[in-house]
């Protein structure tokens, strides 16, 4: 495309991109319903809700029209801004274009729409499910510790990430529903992901760690190339293999 | 009021007796009134280091169960004057310590000592965490070795949540790192941790390092704490841990290889 073109005098390029991007699955298209619930979530964890990215996907909903105007109103009156639509029918299509938002086809497409999403939709247990409920990495459940974790003792952090700002001893055990980062050396055992979490990782400065384990997938101290050792790395779950990789 | 310090390791045979014998002899050699209390009850060992086991009456089960007067018990040392000693049973076992009879003993001997050394049992049981619950300050003695370095930071995370201090979210127990049989040949080849990976892993002040010596052997088969042998290397370096337990600073000495040189090596180096 831009073979023959100076580059210099090129105002910008095009490039296809894979951004992780936030859906807010809508099961009610009631504003009301929709703002109480935000209020809630803000008021868990308010370090989402920084002028996040989201899609608005209306598949769920049947509705061919929407008061898509005053659901965009409340999501900026929390700190989430409203990119694109995704789904709905053809005069929600036009709607959002009026309000200078994206609109993507909706993802099943090509599937038979199922009856559930015409039966009603129990309000909690799939919303918990939900994005917004864990975003990978952030959670408030968090917790920071500072020392050394030593042998015969374990520090857990059940709901978010883990950070310990000193060394993991060998023979102690860090375990965390997220990520696990250790300022110091790693010589103990590290879990992270604990709850099956796969995008969880492991930071330490240095490794010597008797033991990673990513989502249930682990390595063994022996399994872990020696030229890493000592070095500091972050560990993630690729596919089905941890793989290491030093930090520079 | 006194101090209480423990001397316990997690491992056994590192030199905590030893150690405790010593730093006794030391601290009451500079004027404070001194108890070392032998915890470990089956397997009494503090009176023969100490040189008085012929003198063994009662002991601390015999304390604690009320068959013995405290003053009975204690035993004073035929060399330095304020140094008493208060040995464990033989023919008992751990179980027949209890928590409020320690805290007794250890309450009646506050009122008249400067400091009360707690000889720890090794392990990590009822005899170990018995020894220094009460504790206001412990000395981790650790040998150069990862064994020993990692049963002793077990027992410092012991002493960070299964003690008095910690249990009541007082003020931490100060936890100071004893080094003992460092053999800087040893260490200078690669067979021995060296200080600086025994400091970065355990982190905690170091408050001696004792080189590996023939005194300490000579020491506690004559039943004379080696404090005594100012001569000696382990003698100085027992010294030296003792002044900085007293709050001085003191240069370390003994942690460095020294290689001989040619006239030394042809006319003998100085006595170990």
């Amino acid at each position: 495309m831009s073979l023959n073109v100076d580059r210099d005098s090129l105002a910008f390029t095009f490039k296809g991109g894979m951004l992780p991007m936030m859906v807010m699955e809508l099961t009610s298209a009631d504003p009301e319903q929709i703002r109480d619930q935000l209020a809630g979530k803000l008021s868990q964890s308010p370090a989402f809700f920084q002028h996040t990215p989201v899609v608005l996907s209306v598949e769920r909903l049947d509705e061919p029209h929407l008061a898509l105007e005053r659901i965009c109103a409340v999501c900026r009156a929390h700190k989430l801004l409203p990119v694109a639509v995704r789904g709905g029918a053809d005069p929600v299509k036009q709607s959002a274009w009026a309000l200078g938002l994206g609109w993507f086809p909706p993802l099943d497409a090509g599937r038979p729409r199922s009856l559930e999403s015409v039966a009603p939709v129990e309000p909690d247990a799939s919303i918990e499910e939900g994005p917004l409920a864990s975003p990978p990495g952030v959670g408030s459940g968090g917790r920071i510790f500072r020392g050394t974790v030593r042998s015969g003792q374990q520090v857990t952090a059940p709901e978010g990430d883990l950070v310990v700002v000193g060394a993991v001893n060998a023979g102690a055990e860090v375990l965390a529903a997220g990520s696990v980062h250790v300022y110091g050396a790693l010589r103990g055992r590290a879990l992270a992901g604990i709850h099956g979490d796969p995008l969880a990782s492991i930071f330490c400065r240095e490794l010597h760690a008797e033991l990673l384990s990513v989502a249930g997938n682990y390595k063994r101290l022996e399994d872990v190339d020696p030229c890493l050792l000592g070095s500091a790395v972050q560990v993630r779950l690729d596919g089905d293999q941890l793989g290491i990789t030093a930090l520079s | 009021m006194a101090k209480i310090i423990v001397v316990t390791s997690g491992k056994g045979g590192v030199g905590k007796t030893t150690s405790a014998a010593a730093i006794a002899t030391g601290l009451a050699l500079r004027g404070n009134k001194t108890a070392v209390i032998d915890f470990d009850v089956g397997l009494r060992n503090l009176d023969l280091i100490m040189g008085c086991e012929r003198r063994v009456v009662y002991d601390l089960v015999n304390v604690i169960q009320g068959e013995a007067g405290l003053s009975q018990a204690l035993i004073r040392d035929k060399r330095v004057d304020n140094l008493h000693i208060l040995p464990a049973s033989q023919t008992r076992d751990k179980d027949a310590l209890t928590l409020e009879g320690v805290e007794k003993v250890l309450e009646t001997l506050a009122k008249d000592f400067d400091f009360i050394l707690c000889d720890s049992p090794a392990g990590i049981e009822r005899g170990a965490q018995l020894a220094m619950y009460f504790a206001d300050e412990a000395i981790v003695v650790t040998n150069p070795e990862v064994s020993s370095v990692r049963d002793s930071d077990r027992i410092l995370g012991l002493l960070a949540s299964k003690t008095r201090r910690a249990e009541r979210g007082e003020e931490p127990i100060k936890e100071h790192l004893l080094i003992t049989r460092y053999n800087a040949s040893r260490v200078d080849s690669g067979d021995m941790l060296n200080l600086e990976d025994i400091r970065e892993i355990l982190a905690i002040d170091l408050i001696g390092l004792i080189p590996e010596s023939e005194a300490v052997l000579r020491a506690s088969n004559q039943g004379i704490p080696v404090t005594h042998d100012a001569n000696s290397d382990a003698g100085q370096a027992y010294n030296d841990t003792v002044a900085r337990l007293l709050g001085e600073e003191v240069p370390l000495r003994f942690h460095e290889y020294q290689k001989k040189g040619l006239l030394s090596r042809m006319f003998g180096g100085g006595r170990r």
